[in-house]
């Protein structure tokens, strides 16, 4: 197996970078590059650092985004980046350079719901599918050309870190089944067809604007507290709302038979069209 | 309280039953999709906040220390 990189470099953070650096490190002696891990967003759960202990591959936490710029720009050899679940936006310069190849996973088909946050917005708007994307990095956000896409579907019930940990998966087995073409440089990539106007979703943006509406079907309300549940990782804060007059902010939610119905203070039952009742807890604030 | 938390991480994360060791996220008995599970089911069941500062992989290193957490935010509750 031949490949002209010299030199892949692994940035990101979360499952689907660990799957992706224990894979690109396993391979390593199939084509003799160096391989290294840059950890820039740290995450309290993170496990990357042990498995560049573990395999003896190199581990940098740049946080700065300078100094991981001047970093990335320091790179002279033919080098590929893989950027997976990572929120770093290459400057043009870096991407323009001869010697870098900077390939990136997307967790939603592209070019549909490019930006931030794109499983959120699937469940959001009600989609039935959704899936990854492997593209190559080019100046202009989730623009480049298509590696490799595969898809998925959302369940009635899926919320959003639930979401993202099958989107994950789904990007590792798409980097597997791309990597050696990636390497060899033998990808026959597809354009996106860019549409005028297409909306690019930031990280300011969240789901209702934050606010939960009780007024709103009780549908749509468990879509809006799935599409924005990604645990406590902080992805978004708290949904706010009204409840009789007062502000307060939505605490917790479930689906629940009727049966399991108990009062109890600040907390709200919302009948739903399966039968099923919505328990949503909140605090007045 | 104790059998609750087990019970939970019986559905969750069955393996965490059995480990006896010191840092379950680190040895990959456990990820952090299946923390925010617990945390979620844990929050249900005994009525409690457990802030984003509580989750941490110290906090989840093994059952005994994900039952301690709770016997604190419960004692706080």
């Amino acid at each position: 197996m031949k490949t002209d990189f010299n030199r892949v470099v692994v940035i990101g953070y979360g499952k689907a970078t660990g799957g992706i650096l224990k894979y690109t490190a396993d391979r390593q002696a199939d084509y003799g590059y160096q391989l290294e891990f840059i950890e820039h967003e740290i995450h309290a759960l993170s496990v990357t650092r042990q498995i560049c202990e573990e395999r003896g591959v190199p581990f940098s936490s740049l946080p700065d985004k300078k100094e991981l710029g001047a970093y990335l720009a320091g790179i002279q050899e033919k080098t590929l980046i893989v950027s997976a679940s990572n929120n770093y936006l290459f400057p043009a310069s870096l991407v323009g350079r001869e010697n870098i190849t900077i390939i990136n996973f997307h967790n939603a088909l592209l070019p549909d719901y490019p930006g931030r946050n794109a499983p959120s917005w699937v469940i959001y708007r009600g989609e039935a599918q959704t899936g990854i994307t492997w593209h190559y990095v080019t100046a202009g956000v989730d623009e480049g050309n298509i590696i490799i896409q595969k898809t998925c579907e959302i369940g009635p019930d899926t919320k959003a870190y639930e979401l993202a940990e099958k989107l994950m998966d789904l990007a590792c087995e798409g980097y597997f089944a791309c990597f050696d073409s990636v390497l060899e440089e033998g990808v026959e990539a597809k354009a996106q067809e860019l549409l005028p106007g297409r909306k690019l979703y930031r990280s300011t943006q969240m789901p209702g604007d934050g606010f939960l509406d009780l007024g709103e079907e009780p549908e749509k309300i468990y879509r809006l507290l799935r599409s924005v549940d990604y645990g406590k990782t902080g992805v978004f804060p708290l949904l706010q709302s009204e409840v009789e007059g007062k502000r307060a902010e939505i605490l917790r939610y479930r689906k629940i038979l009727p049966k399991k119905r108990k009062e109890e203070a600040d907390m709200l039952y919302l009948p739903l069209a399966d039968g099923n009742l919505l328990k949503i807890k909140y605090r007045v604030l | 309280m104790e059998e609750k938390v087990l019970e939970i991480l019986e559905e969750y994360c069955e393996e965490a039953l059995a480990y006896t060791g010191e840092n379950m996220m680190e040895e990959g008995v456990i990820d952090s999709f299946t923390v925010i599970n617990i945390v979620s089911e844990l929050e249900d069941i005994f009525d409690i906040e457990i802030d984003a500062k509580y989750v941490v992989a110290e906090n989840f290193r093994n059952k005994e220390a994900i039952i301690e957490l709770v016997r604190r935010l419960t004692k706080e509750a």
